[in-house]
């Protein structure tokens, strides 16, 4: 078994889950809105960059940018779509949920119907080289996987701690009725936030793309394996999300040299099953500081 | 507008020439009462009162009616009673739903023979798959609904039965009438591993699980050669269907068997959620829970309970469905026909039957009907589920009561608005006076000086100008008359300067003892224009007051 080879994936694997999970987890934990829209902000933003690739460069930043904006237009899309109208109105949690699947529903057979079904391919932003960090060789598209995504999340979370916006966004997190009666704007924030988490999914895009393809359904998948790493580590918890985002990445590279390919989802949910079994709000979540939405 | 006014009095002196002046056309006080009484809040006309239409007949012996078994209800809700005014019998049907429900699904019985020749095939096909979507939204909706168990994974109990029974029939040949049996054991099995989170976490924790449930069905289904990961599906089950029947004969029995698993669906979501398990899980709606558990109602077990049977029906409905598609295709664990079959939901109203059945009627007439119009079917069916979601809150066969709901906010805001009908006395006022004949006065006070400001024109003030003492015409007579009788505080009256040189207004205290005060610096050189001032002073408090 190549230790190597698995410890670069689930390194991999983990940065680009948890970056998805972690705009799921400030999207509910601040707005009380699942975003169910995310595989289309993912696909939207697949296809911003695909779009920027084709017709203005193939520089990996500007490819990079791109998705990301496109991501956040997205994000901000969604916003306006399905939290400005209903978020003061009764039963918001559910029928904010059902909001973001239909416009999810809409994006993405609208995506089908303007790009058709053929997959598009990005390409590579990062080169081909390889390198070899104390043995482990990685090859440079994971390397820039791992470093952007880490980067970008990092600068997102430290100007989450440090400005004015992160301030608002965190005091939304903590009670929404407070952050409200304090004079922070809950539809000024809920677009902050979207753009944000928007531009979030379009990073993880454009760095799964480099795997996979782009198609008007590439995002479910993922947005899928996002919700289950953000459950798992405690909706509302970026720490919590980055231990889960470790775990499972960790868990589908072991599975995938040890069993195969196909068990990673069955090894996957059964992970996810017992830890809620152990923890029910997740591992990060504690039961009484839940959001009431 | 004007009419002339001969004075009466001027016959005591025929010398003289009759008396004529110029004066206001006659308005009758009671105009004013009239339109002070009169109901003038704005009335839409449609819909202002309920209306139910009273049928004739004696309402006794209720007792009587027929009651269809094993319950105790009767089909109708009727109830009898007198006319209030006429005190004739009557009966009242309270609830017509039962009427609209034989009503349509009669219409649904007879479709077949009225559907025009060329389109027979797509209809009858998507009638089939309504049957089939509905009676799976029936047991979805006792999940979400009754149970309140945000369970996406509704496709993946019907899925596996289906891929279950599909499986069992071709390799060991099991005929079609065991295929839902079979399947709705394997449902029941895969409701309970299902079950088993759903006793921990609550709401969207569970709806996410489920939702990874599914991608893992698909997942596993794509990748799984014995399920037919090269055939894309598991097909050549045994089928309810003879093969050798003419083609129409096929569809229609197709049409038919899956109206009769529709009307099964139904009478499961009826007898589950119209009896025991349905009134125990409305005790304990969502962030009620605590309050239901410490009255006593064990709402965990029912919503396990009810969770399993709809597991089973589900798995029932699987392996029809596989024997009425000859087999189980990938697409079931899609997140396409998750969210279709959420849309159905969620257009016709979460939490009731009409709205399973009317919802899937909606999104299976677009989804199969319009085929023509390719992506786009999907992208209208999306539009409307969201234009629900924003715009209505129990679906479609909640806006009836939204808009009772919104016509009684208009309503209380129309009767609040309405405050002058209490007259001069705000209602705190009133109810702290001890006289009440003052709420009345002043109610009577109000309305006569409406009536005097619009008796107030320049030709009766001309007239008192002319002569202010003496008899006048009847509008002018009328003001007078009200000036007069007001109460001493802080009335106007002439002072004398001089006499027949120099007159000045004052106003009096009220009070005996103190002395009246000045209220202005002009003095008037003769009393008819004192009195004439003092009447300008009057009408300029009249009209402003």
């Amino acid at each position: 078994m190549n230790w190597s080879f698995v410890i670069a994936n689930a390194i991999t694997l983990a940065c680009i889950y948890g970056t998805l999970a972690i705009g799921i987890s400030i999207t509910w934990s601040s707005l009380g809105l699942i975003n169910m829209a995310y595989g289309f902000i993912f696909a939207l933003s697949g296809y911003g960059a695909w779009l920027a690739a084709q017709y203005i460069s193939a520089n990996g930043f500007v490819v990079m940018g791109a998705g990301i904006l496109t991501g956040a237009v997205g994000g901000m899309l969604v916003c306006a779509l399905a939290f400005i109208p209903i978020h003061d109105k009764p039963n918001f949690t559910v029928r904010g949920m059902i909001a973001t699947l239909a416009v999810s529903l809409v994006g993405n057979q609208a995506l089908l119907w303007y790009f058709g079904p053929r997959a598009k391919s990005l390409p590579p932003l990062f080169g081909s080289s390889q390198t070899s960090i104390f043995g482990v060789v990685m090859t440079a598209d994971k390397i820039g996987a791992v470093v952007s995504s880490v980067v970008l999340l990092s600068a997102v979370l430290l100007w989450m701690r440090s400005s004015r916006r992160g301030l608002e966004i965190r005091a939304m997190m903590m009670n929404p009725h407070a952050a409200a009666i304090v004079g922070i704007g809950v539809r000024r924030t809920g677009f902050y936030v979207m753009a944000l988490t928007g531009g979030l999914a379009g990073l993880a895009s454009v760095l799964l793309s480099q795997t996979y393809y782009v198609g008007p359904f590439s995002g479910i998948t993922p947005m899928v394996k996002g919700l289950s790493v953000a459950l798992c580590g405690g909706l509302g918890s970026v720490f919590g999300a980055v231990i889960a985002a470790a775990l499972l990445g960790i868990n589908e590279a072991m599975t995938s040299v040890v069993f195969g390919g196909q068990y990673v989802l069955i090894t996957q949910f059964a992970l996810i099953i017992l830890i809620l079994l152990i923890r029910p709000r997740g591992i990060a979540g504690i039961l009484d500081k839940a959001r009431e939405a | 507008m004007t009419t002339t006014w001969k004075n009466p009095i001027s016959a005591f002196d025929p010398e003289k020439p009759v008396e004529e002046v110029v004066t206001n056309d006659y308005l009758s006080p009671q105009s004013q009462w009239d339109a002070t009484r009169s109901y003038n809040v704005p009335t839409p006309p449609v819909g202002r009162l309920r209306y139910y239409h009273k049928w004739a007949g004696h309402g006794d012996k209720l007792w009587h009616r027929l009651r269809y078994w094993p319950t105790r209800r009767r089909v109708l809700d009727i109830s009898g009673g007198y006319n209030s005014k006429t005190l004739r019998r009557q009966k009242t049907i309270e609830d017509k739903r039962p009427i609209w429900w034989i009503l349509s699904l009669l219409a649904l019985a007879i479709a077949p023979f009225f559907i025009p020749e060329n389109q027979q095939n797509a209809l009858l096909t998507a009638g089939a798959v309504f049957g089939i979507y509905a009676a799976i939204n029936l047991c979805w909706m006792l999940i979400i609904g009754t149970a309140g168990i945000y369970s996406l994974a509704t496709y993946a109990v019907v899925g596996a039965a289906a891929y279950g029974s599909a499986y069992m029939s071709i390799h060991m040949g099991l005929p079609w009438w065991a295929m839902p049996l079979v399947g709705s054991v394997v449902g029941l099995v895969f409701g309970i591993i299902i079950a088993i989170p759903a006793t921990r976490l609550e709401g969207f924790y569970y709806a996410l699980l489920t939702l990874g449930l599914v991608e893992l069905c698909r997942v596993y289904v794509i990748q799984s050669r014995e399920f037919g990961s090269a055939t894309g599906g598991l097909y050549g089950a045994d089928s309810y269907i003879p093969q050798d029947w003419p083609q129409h004969a096929q569809l229609l029995l197709g049409y038919y068997a899956g109206l009769v698993l529709m009307i099964l669906g139904l009478f499961l979501f009826r007898f589950v959620n119209g009896k025991r398990l349905g009134r125990v899980l409305r005790m304990a709606p969502e962030k009620r829970e605590a309050f239901a558990e410490a009255t006593g109602v064990n709402y965990r077990a029912a919503r396990i309970q009810v969770f399993l049977i709809s597991s089973l029906a589900l798995g029932f409905i699987g392996g029809f469905y596989s024997a009425h598609f000859r087999g189980a295709a990938p697409s079931l664990f899609s997140f396409d026909t998750m969210l279709l079959s959420l849309a159905m939901l969620v257009i016709g109203g979460l939490g009731r039957a009409e709205g399973a059945v009317l919802g899937t009627l909606i999104v299976v007439f677009i989804d199969r009907v319009l085929v023509d119009w390719g992506p786009m079917r999907f992208v209208l069916i999306g539009t409307l589920m969201l234009l629900v979601v924003l715009f209505l809150r129990g679906g479609l066969f909640g806006i009836k009561e939204q808009f009772r709901a919104w016509r009684d906010k208009k309503k209380s805001e129309n009767r609040s608005s309405r405050a002058e009908k209490g007259g001069e006395m705000l209602p705190e006022e009133a109810t702290e006076t001890e006289n009440k004949d003052i709420i009345y006065f002043r109610r009577f006070d109000k309305m006569q000086r409406d009536f005097l400001k619009k008796l107030i024109t320049p030709e009766i003030i001309e007239e008192h100008r002319k002569r202010p003492l003496g008899q006048h015409s009847e509008a002018l007579e009328r003001v007078l008359t009200y000036f007069r009788r007001q109460p001493q505080n802080d009335k106007y009256a002439i002072t004398v300067i001089e006499p027949f040189k120099s007159y000045r207004l004052v106003a009096l205290s009220g009070t005996r003892g103190v002395a009246p005060r000045l209220v202005e610096d002009k003095t008037y050189g003769s009393p008819d224009e004192a009195y004439h001032a003092l009447f300008l002073r009057r009408v300029q408090d009249l009209l402003e007051a």
